[in-house]
């Protein structure tokens, strides 16, 4: 077949009027040495617990009879719950998180969501990933807190995505830079003979609709090969991030918190590391599953406060949790819970006034067909920490302002 | 729904434009030995110049996407015809069923064989279509314990691939591991499990805003009570082995001989757990089952459309618009959901065949190692291509979600991009006897490269060293 030069002309206005394609990262130039440009040495890291936490079972209503009737077989027994006051306390896996919050280093929020949400996984990790429930926004709310407020100079590290292989999109945004890490081991170009010089150099001036997305992943892969190597001398983990007598396999979330501990202490650019523990999609045999993941988050989660504490890190560093939902108040047939909304989410850090916050959503007064209805817009959770944390500004984000919830520590 | 996807606004859509065109004019030509180089008859949207027009090109074009690359061999024969003959040819192709592994319970030997599979089946189409269900009708292996249903999924997926959606639909509503991975298998009367009637219409069918909650729930009604079952080769249901922990190898033994016979097992309504009372499904109220679920949803007139844009993002263009979408999605409905009929039409589409479409499309990671062995004319690389899989975030059966693999822009990030550099040195090390690799600028990359590609072939030493040139490009990650 052959093209007419009248064919290729439509086609590709086509193409440009449509946005075909894809890679808006915009080229800041060569890379800035140390923390030129960084905002501020405060760090912020992000824990999301991807499938849809069971937010009832994590922080349990253990007191109110209207729990024990909706969860006959998934529900928490009341005798085993950590108490946090005589209303609720914490699933009996999170040990460690329990002695941290009587230290007064966690704020637990609870009732967290949004007004009308959605059940889909998709539509809700939208809606927190660009802290937008008219999922219209374009760059996810921590790419833009990267790109134009805690970062001028476009360092590679200054975001991170740890022990994961893909980039989140609540850090995609179009002028920020992201390194994904998944290990120090696998971080490098292996064979020799030369191959470590080469394969930057086969990405310095890509053409096409990737071009400037293929460029800038490997000069940013470079850059980290570098830095990592150097970091590798100086720091050793404070802590034990593997849980005893378990397969390294299930210690995932022990191993990116290791190295999330790590890029914080060895390289100064570092701002908002992200690390992800997925399998919370509990729709059937739930206690067994849920428990083991709360275990995981409780031991790596520790573990990661005790090492940099040790370091020295302790005061620049808050870490929140997050999940796309709660989960339906009523347990399902297969020993198990459907999608539902509000849930509480967890602040951590030496910087962080530990204490409950926000109102436990009532289990008898619903939403659409018994659900939970938030007390807390998770957007006000994004106001605290963009403006009392980060020091920025929340409303070039949101869009809007929020209540503020006073978790952090004013010096 | 936006997963992965990045939306430019128009002002950066043009700012992308205006720097490819740029990026063009630094191309290099002439590398190509074989006499075949192609004259760019324009340049794509993103800045490379297209040698699409040129016959050979476009078979090359279709090969990439209709299959996993080829060999020299394949491109040659491939090129000998038409370009509407060589889409015949490949969407009339008959599956090649994946053979039976040592010991179909392991899913790890079933993932290498799909390797090995891809990599050397002549029904190149049906492999590949079978990989992209594998995407949108996903799941996990974890819920295949010691049972076949990794296998059994893989080579249903093979069969129903090129038949209708309707069949394959019901298929799937019926086949074991997806109805444990979305827990089909939960639901009763009393407590309906919603996960699989949520994704049936969210992800597989109609998509967001097409269907409401109520909808979601009375869907779960009618699915209520399937359960998995065995059947022999003629279809009757035969009692299952009991799974003695004490003895596991004797167990799997029973299951392979099982396998080995034609039996399978599938999903199977359990009256007594089945909600037969009314429901109200988009409209429509009866005692529904499962098959009129699936037909209610084929009947909306947002499932054609849903369907053919998932089927045009993966095989034509990154961000088809509504028109290409509705053009070949009206084909699409008129065949009653032909699957060959939706695949011809496809690409077929100006859409696909416009120069400026040239390189819109990135590897997936799978299609990447898979398209390097058959580069390096087939060794075996099975083993290596599964090990290397997880740095590239596609662990065949264990997506990231439910939503299945990302796509095109998805799958860059420095990690990944390191794995995919390290899976070349991989493959090449392993190669015995490396095809000639300037022949290879020719075969695999058109003969179309940019700077910095050339300048590293020029620059390499030996044959590995052009081959990781050619493998580890840019050039190499797109089709």
């Amino acid at each position: 077949m052959t093209v007419s030069r009248r064919d290729f002309l439509s086609s590709g206005l086509v193409g440009v009027a449509s946005g075909v394609i894809v890679p808006p990262i915009l080229a800041k130039g060569v890379f800035a040495a140390g923390v030129d440009g960084i905002h501020n040495d405060r760090v912020l890291v992000v824990v999301q617990l991807a499938g849809g936490n069971d937010g009832l079972n994590t922080v349990v209503p253990y007191a109110d009879p209207a729990y024990a009737t909706a969860r006959p077989t998934v529900g928490v027994r009341p005798e085993t719950v950590l108490h946090i006051d005589s209303n609720v306390g914490l699933n009996p896996a999170l040990k460690n998180l329990k002695s941290l919050y009587d230290g007064g280093s966690v704020a637990i929020v609870q009732g967290v969501g949004y007004d009308n949400p959605t059940y889909s996984h998709f539509e809700n990790l939208y809606v927190w990933e660009y802290a937008d429930p008219k999922r219209a926004q374009t760059d996810g709310w921590l790419g833009q807190m990267l790109g134009s407020q805690l970062d001028s100079q476009g360092h590679p590290l200054a975001g991170c995505a740890l022990g994961e292989v893909s980039t989140p999109p609540e850090l995609r945004a179009s002028n920020a830079i992201v390194s994904v890490i998944q290990s120090i081991d696998a971080y490098t170009v292996r064979g020799g003979g030369g191959r470590q010089a080469t394969a930057p150099a086969l990405y310095r001036s890509t053409p096409g609709i990737y071009g400037t997305l293929f460029d800038q992943a490997l000069s940013t892969a470079e850059y980290g090969m570098k830095t990592l190597s150097l970091g590798a001398t100086t720091y050793k983990p404070a802590a034990q991030y593997t849980v005893a007598g378990t397969a390294p396999a299930a210690n995932t979330l022990g191993s990116a918190m290791q190295l999330t501990a790590q890029m914080i202490v060895t390289e100064p650019s570092v701002k908002i590391c992200h690390v992800v523990l997925g399998g919370f999609d509990t729709h059937q045999a739930e206690s067994a599953r849920q428990s083991a993941l709360l275990s995981e988050l409780d031991a790596a989660l520790s573990a990661f406060m005790q090492d940099i504490a040790a370091h020295g890190q302790a005061d620049r560093v808050v870490l929140m949790t997050w999940s796309e939902f709660g989960r339906r108040i009523a347990e399902n047939g297969s020993q198990g819970t459907d999608h539902g909304a509000a849930a509480p989410l967890f602040i951590i850090g030496k910087p962080v006034k530990g204490g409950l916050y926000g109102e436990q959503p009532s289990l008898t007064s619903t939403i659409d067909g018994g659900n939970l209805k938030y007390t807390v817009d998770f957007r006000s959770v994004y106001q605290t920490l963009i403006r009392d944390w980060l020091q920025g500004d929340p409303q070039s984000v949101l869009g809007a302002s929020y209540p503020e919830l006073p978790v952090i520590k004013q010096a | 729904m936006k997963l992965t996807g990045i939306r430019l606004s128009r002002r950066q859509a043009i700012g992308v434009a205006a720097g490819g065109a740029l990026g063009a004019v630094a191309l290099h030509y002439g590398l190509d030995e074989t006499g075949s180089r192609p004259k760019a008859a324009a340049v794509s949207a993103g800045g490379w110049p297209s040698p699409l027009g040129d016959q050979r090109a476009m078979a090359a074009h279709l090969l990439r996407r209709a299959g996993f690359g080829y060999t020299k061999a394949d491109l040659d024969e491939a090129a000998s015809i038409s370009y509407d003959d060589l889409v015949d040819k490949l969407v009339t192709q008959q599956p090649d069923p994946l053979a039976v592994p040592a010991d179909a319970t392991n899913h790890n030997l079933v993932v290498r064989a799909w390797y090995a599979h891809m990599a050397t089946t002549h029904a190149q189409f049906p492999e590949r279509m079978t990989l992209f269900w594998h995407g949108v009708l996903t799941s996990d292996y974890r819920k295949a314990a010691r049972l076949p249903f990794v296998f059994q999924q893989n080579n249903l997926y093979r069969s129903a691939a090129l038949t209708d959606l309707r069949s394959l639909l019901s298929s799937v509503t019926h086949d074991p591991l997806m109805m444990r991975y979305l827990n089909l298998d939960a639901g009763t009367a009393a407590a309906p499990n919603e996960n699989y009637a949520r994704e049936l219409m969210e992800l597989f069918t109609l998509g967001p805003g097409n269907y409401s909650e109520s909808d979601v729930r009375e869907g779960a009604r009618a699915l209520s009570g399937l359960r998995i079952g065995l059947f022999d080769s003629g279809g009757s249901r035969i009692p299952a082995p009991r799974y003695d922990k004490s003895n596991p190898q004797s167990y799997a033994d029973q299951i392979n001989a099982l396998v080995a016979s034609g039996a399978r097992f599938r999903g199977t309504v359990v009256a007594r757990l089945h909600d037969s009372g009314g429901k109200t499904l988009l409209g429509k109220t009866g005692n529904l089952g499962a098959d009129d679920v699936i037909d209610i949803l084929l009947a909306q007139s947002a499932c054609a459309p849903f369907v053919t844009r998932r089927a045009m993002t993966f095989f034509a263009t990154p961000n088809p618009s509504d028109a290409d979408v509705n053009d070949v999605a009206s084909q699409f409905r008129n065949s009653r959901y032909d699957l060959r009929t939706l695949m011809r039409a496809i690409f077929r589409s100006r859409v696909f065949t416009s120069p400026a479409n040239y390189r819109s499309l990135m590897r997936s990671p799978t299609d990447y190692m898979v398209a390097s062995t058959r580069a390096l004319n087939r060794p075996q690389l099975a083993v290596a291509a599964a090990k290397a899989a997880a740095g590239m975030d596609q662990v065949l059966y264990d997506p990231p979600n439910v939503a299945g693999w990302p796509s095109n822009a998805g799958w860059v990030n420095s990690t990944s991009m390191l794995a995919r550099i390290n899976f070349a040195t991989t493959a090449i090390t392993q190669t015995a006897a490396l095809p000639d690799p300037k022949t290879g600028v020719g075969t695999q990359l058109d003969g179309v490269l940019g700077r910095d590609t050339a300048a590293a072939f020029k620059a390499a030493g030996n044959d590995a060293d052009r081959w990781f040139a050619l493998l580890a490009s840019p050039e190499f990650q797109l089709k």
